[in-house]
């Protein structure tokens, strides 16, 4: 059974990246989201295996979405990467105090993208 | 996993990376339901790949006129970047030449360094120029692969940032003018 990646992000664009690079350079299956809200309702229905969210997003932005995740029993323990244009050390220190594991920033490195989701979740 | 997807993730490397990068912008491109769409795109692109969030389109009007068309992060009516640019930089750049400053800088208060002006091209001609401002802080500079998107927009960009506006009232010619379309201006 493949691994399954949840997708979040408003942006267009970084949804077709992220997405090829998994369907190209990966085995996983993915499924996205466009904002905090729906990424939440979505972790819930199709249980993935990592969260791999934006943090500037409309309605629910991903540092809310992540505390949200954290606090259902069917979520808390999957593995949330946060994708984010600002590297600051406050900044990451706010999305790891919001219960991520991990943190990428942008613009994107799709190398570097496989080679952190493949040390959650193996080749 | 496939011997198949074994064998291409074998010989992936930085390049293929980079063919899914640019194969995504242009898709992005290609999709636009509309030039607003186009234009969120755009941003979206240099945001996502090129890591900057501060950017702007200068219309080209007549032979020697630059209208701020649009722009986010930054009000581009505030700073008169075209004339940082230079007569012989603008010039390269109206003959379809990409300027690109080596290092990324901030400039000053009163006037921000432009990273990039990307010519954007219709009909073999400059009809926007796009400049890319401050870049991220984890972007210290652009590279060979931001080249080639840079020459992605420059070819690709003016059909779904400007659609139906390329062309004037009447059967396209060599001497017409492009009818300009405004989204706005936003910061």
């Amino acid at each position: 059974m493949p691994k399954k990646i949840l997708v979040v992000d408003d942006s267009k664009t970084a949804l077709m990246m992220e997405r090829e690079i998994l369907e190209r350079r990966t085995t996983y299956q993915c499924v996205t989201a466009s904002d905090g809200r729906e990424a939440v309702e979505k972790a819930q229905q199709e249980r993935p295996d990592l969260i791999l969210m934006d943090v500037v997003m409309p309605n629910m932005n991903g540092f809310e979405a992540c505390k949200m995740m954290r606090q259902q029993p069917t979520t808390r323990e999957i593995p949330i990467v946060l994708v984010t244009t600002r590297g600051e050390e406050s900044y990451m220190e706010a999305g790891f105090q919001s219960g991520c594991n991990d943190y990428i920033t942008k613009p994107i490195d799709g190398a570097e993208l496989v080679a952190l989701l493949q040390s959650y979740l193996g080749e | 996993m496939n011997a198949e997807k074994n064998n291409a993730m074998g010989c992936a490397g930085a390049d293929s990376v980079n063919a899914l990068r640019l194969g995504a912008a242009r898709k992005r491109l290609a999709q636009s339901t509309g030039p607003e769409d186009a234009i969120d795109g755009l941003r979206e692109i240099v945001a996502t790949f090129l890591g900057s969030e501060e950017l702007g389109l200068f219309r080209v009007e007549g032979s020697a006129n630059f209208r701020a068309f649009w722009s986010f992060g930054i009000d581009l009516r505030e700073y008169d970047l075209l004339r940082a640019l230079g007569e012989a930089g603008l010039g390269r750049v109206m003959r379809g030449e990409y300027h690109v400053e080596l290092a990324a800088g901030e400039g000053s208060a009163t006037m921000p360094k432009a990273q990039a002006f990307i010519p954007i091209r219709f009909a073999n001609e400059t009809i926007a120029i796009l400049a890319i401002l401050r870049l991220l802080p984890q972007k210290l500079a652009f590279d060979g692969a931001d080249m080639e998107l840079f020459k992605l927009l420059s070819d690709e960009a003016a059909g779904p940032l400007f659609g139906p506006s390329l062309f004037g009232p009447g059967v396209p010619s060599a001497d017409s003018k492009p009818v300009a379309g405004e989204p706005g201006v936003s910061a």
